[in-house]
């Protein structure tokens, strides 16, 4: 913290539909100083995507109701923000590294927030 | 015994008589043995006449003069022949004749001597023609016995080699009366019959031995055999010894001189063995043609000659499409190549080989995995013939393996997502907790809501949990349900999220109504009230959920929002995606859900 960074690495969209686990998750990345917005599916996310062009690191989960699964929301963010650091997590299965964007990284549910976060700010130094 | 003294007494007698034409019987039979040609004969009977003619004129001048030539005349007869018998006859009238006659007659004799010359001449020809065909009948009565000894002693050879035969065959050999009775039965027969005493069932009839159906074709049989035709069938019937035979019998008529039946005979072989192997055989034919398994067997060029219907079935073949077809044909190319350089030299060296492999069907080309056994085929001598298979279809165990790997996936899915909501729960009690006692009870308790909302989610195999259910498990811990907690609504079908959520949420409402609300004296009432019905802005139906508590102490708003209340609010609204709200009014903790019920869950179907 207080380093330099190429942007604003303080907003965080988490996006589950498992709203427990967002908002626990979005209380944790509060705490960090983070700013925290959350989403329940594809849509939401992009929804605010659009209306928050500060977001810059995302945190989706990869199954999920609605038109897009996390892995789809996640090549679409790629495409249509690349400098965004993707995050995508699961507790189903190990997902081929040909099926993920470039610069992301796959985290197996449930995953420890302190090393998810101390991950985030490596990224964020580089 | 009394048979026996009579033979003896009589033997001595009948003896003599024997011995005394045993000794005509001798001379006879040699006179006919050692024929003289007929001048030997005639020389024979001159010498023979003369010299009686000669004794007579010697010795015996006054007697009748023809008597002495009897005797040769008929010796003559008897011992040379008929025509030796009339030379002597003519020859002795003409020595007699001259004997008794002389020249002072003018004739020789006097006319009595001529008439008695006559007389005696006719006789004796009458004699000697007489005795003469004595000889002849002697003759041909004696050519009569020599050819019945000889027909008899072929006879006897004759019965001998049937009695062996019959005795040696094991066919049972039977003759029937015309009514269909025992008379006889062959030696071999009574054995492979195992009949002790013959005479025991001598004499019954012969139907009756055929048991079912047998008994019907043995009357037809015998009646085809009263009408003059032969059959046979096939049946069963006991032996003796009760053992049970399977028989193949013949049945025919046994002709009289007439041509017409007079007895019946029936042979029947024991084809017990025969028929076991055959029935064993179309057994294991059976056997081959009805297993879902494919079975199959080629040559040992690889040639495929036999498959079953199964197999044909399992790889898209028809038989008349089998001609030429080659074990490698079966498969995809790399398991073809497999087979041949591995499984075959495998079985003819090892004598097995098992695997799995894909077979490769013949239409679709899709693959079947198999479960490949190969065997060899051998022959008597048990030198390799060829190959045998016994494949079984592992298209339902691989799916079956298919959906155990999926369940196995879904399990450990649903088993890292529970443990991340416990992981949240856990985070959130301890980031709202004031000291470690009290986020220890809680804790406690919520995982505790959350195993109830699982094993509740776990029965409908985690598609969805009954809200009477659900709410029944969980409240039951904190008050009887009925009494102290009313509960009124529909029977609702949640998803399983918003099931977890709504578990945990009636856990915080209940926990704090037992501490602070309705359920902390001993007479307030807590109503949970449901309906689903359809709105009006035509978006479909609706799910109002109402927590209501009376009787409580005056309530009071709690002067920091905990997980409680935070899990209530804002999960709840989440999950159930409308309005929740959470009321502390001063008369009862009031909670309210509007939410669309699609949502939350559905309708019991």
């Amino acid at each position: 913290m207080g380093q330099s960074k190429p942007f604003n690495t303080h907003s965080i969209l988490i996006v589950d539909d498992e709203a427990i686990l967002r908002f626990d998750l979005a209380d944790f990345f509060m705490d960090a100083g983070y700013h925290v917005y959350d989403a329940a599916d594809a849509d939401e996310a992009i929804a605010i995507l659009e209306a928050h062009d500060s977001i810059r690191i995302v945190l989706t989960d990869v199954q999920m109701p609605g038109s897009m699964d996390g892995l789809k929301l996640a090549h679409y963010i790629r495409d249509r923000y690349p400098p965004t650091v993707l995050l995508v997590t699961s507790g189903m299965r190990k997902i081929e590294l040909d099926e993920m964007p470039e610069n992301s990284l796959f985290i197996t549910k449930p995953f420890d927030p302190n090393r998810l976060l101390k991950h985030i700010e490596e990224i964020a130094r580089t | 015994m009394t048979v026996c003294c009579t033979i003896y007494v009589c033997y001595p007698a009948e003896d003599l008589i024997l011995q005394n034409s045993a000794t005509l019987d001798k001379a006879l039979a040699w006179s006919i043995a050692n024929r003289f040609s007929l001048s030997r004969q005639f020389a024979i009977v001159a010498v023979a006449v003369f010299v009686v003619g000669l004794v007579r004129g010697l010795f015996i001048t006054e007697l009748v003069p023809w008597l002495f030539f009897i005797p040769v005349i008929i010796a003559s007869a008897l011992l040379l022949s008929r025509d030796a018998g009339i030379f002597a006859s003519v020859l002795a009238t003409i020595v007699a004749g001259f004997t008794i006659g002389n020249s002072d007659h003018a004739f020789w004799m006097t006319g009595p001597q001529w008439a008695g010359s006559i007389l005696f001449l006719l006789v004796v020809l009458g004699l000697a023609v007489l005795v003469g065909e004595l000889r002849y009948t002697f003759t041909r009565n004696r050519g009569l016995t020599e050819t019945n000894a000889e027909t008899n002693i072929l006879l006897g050879e004759r019965e001998a080699f049937l009695a062996s035969v019959l005795a040696s065959s094991t066919d049972c050999i039977k003759v029937l009366d015309l009514d269909g009775r025992l008379t006889f039965m062959s030696e071999g027969g009574q054995k492979v019959m195992e009949v002790s005493d013959f005479n025991a069932i001598s004499g019954c009839p012969w139907p009756i031995f055929w048991n079912g159906a047998g008994n019907v074709q043995a009357e037809a049989a015998v009646k085809a055999a009263r009408e003059g035709r032969s059959s046979s069938f096939i049946a069963r019937a006991s032996t003796m010894g009760g053992t049970e035979k399977w028989w193949d019998v013949a049945v025919s008529p046994i002709l009289g001189a007439d041509s017409q039946p007079k007895q019946i005979l029936s042979v029947s072989r024991d084809i017990t063995a025969s028929r076991y192997n055959e029935e064993q055989h179309r057994q294991l034919s059976r056997i081959v043609e009805t297993t879902t398994d494919f079975v199959g067997m080629a040559d040992l060029d690889g040639v495929v000659y036999f498959l079953n219907d199964a197999a044909l079935n399992m790889v898209g073949l028809s038989r008349e499409r089998l001609g030429g077809v080659h074990v490698t044909d079966f498969f995809p190319p790399d398991d073809a190549s497999q087979v041949e350089k591995e499984v075959l030299p495998a079985v003819a060296e090892k004598g097995h080989w098992i695997g799995e492999l894909s077979f490769r069907h013949f239409v679709t080309g899709q693959l079947i995995p198999v479960l490949y056994n190969v065997f060899p085929v051998t022959d008597t001598d048990g030198k390799l013939v060829g190959y045998g298979t016994v494949t079984r279809d592992f298209t339902e165990r691989k799916n079956a393996e298919a959906r155990q790997r999926l369940l196995n996936d879904e399990l450990s899915h649903r088993l890292k997502n529970v443990l991340s909501v416990v992981q949240s729960v856990a985070s959130q009690t301890l980031r709202q907790s004031q000291d470690l006692a009290s986020a220890n009870t809680a804790l406690m308790s919520r995982l505790v809501a959350l195993g109830e909302a699982a094993s509740v989610l776990t029965a409908n195999e985690w598609s969805s949990a009954g809200i009477r259910q659900l709410v029944r498990t969980v409240l039951g811990h904190h008050a009887d349900i009925g009494d102290r907690i009313i509960i009124d609504g529909p029977e609702l079908v949640l998803h399983p999220q918003a099931a977890m959520a709504f578990a945990l949420a009636l856990h915080e409402l209940a926990t704090n109504a037992a501490k602070y609300g309705a359920l902390s004296n001993e007479t307030g009432k807590v109503r949970l009230t449901w309906s689903a019905g359809e709105a009006d802005d035509g978006n479909g139906p609706r799910l109002k959920l109402l927590w209501e508590e009376v009787g409580g102490p005056p309530v009071q708003p709690p002067s920091r929002r905990g997980f409680g209340s935070t899990m209530i609010e804002r999960s709840l609204r989440a999950y159930f995606k409308g309005e929740a709200k959470l009321e502390y009014r001063a008369e009862g903790l009031r909670f309210e859900i509007d939410c669309p019920l699609e949502a939350a869950g559905s309708l019991e179907s």
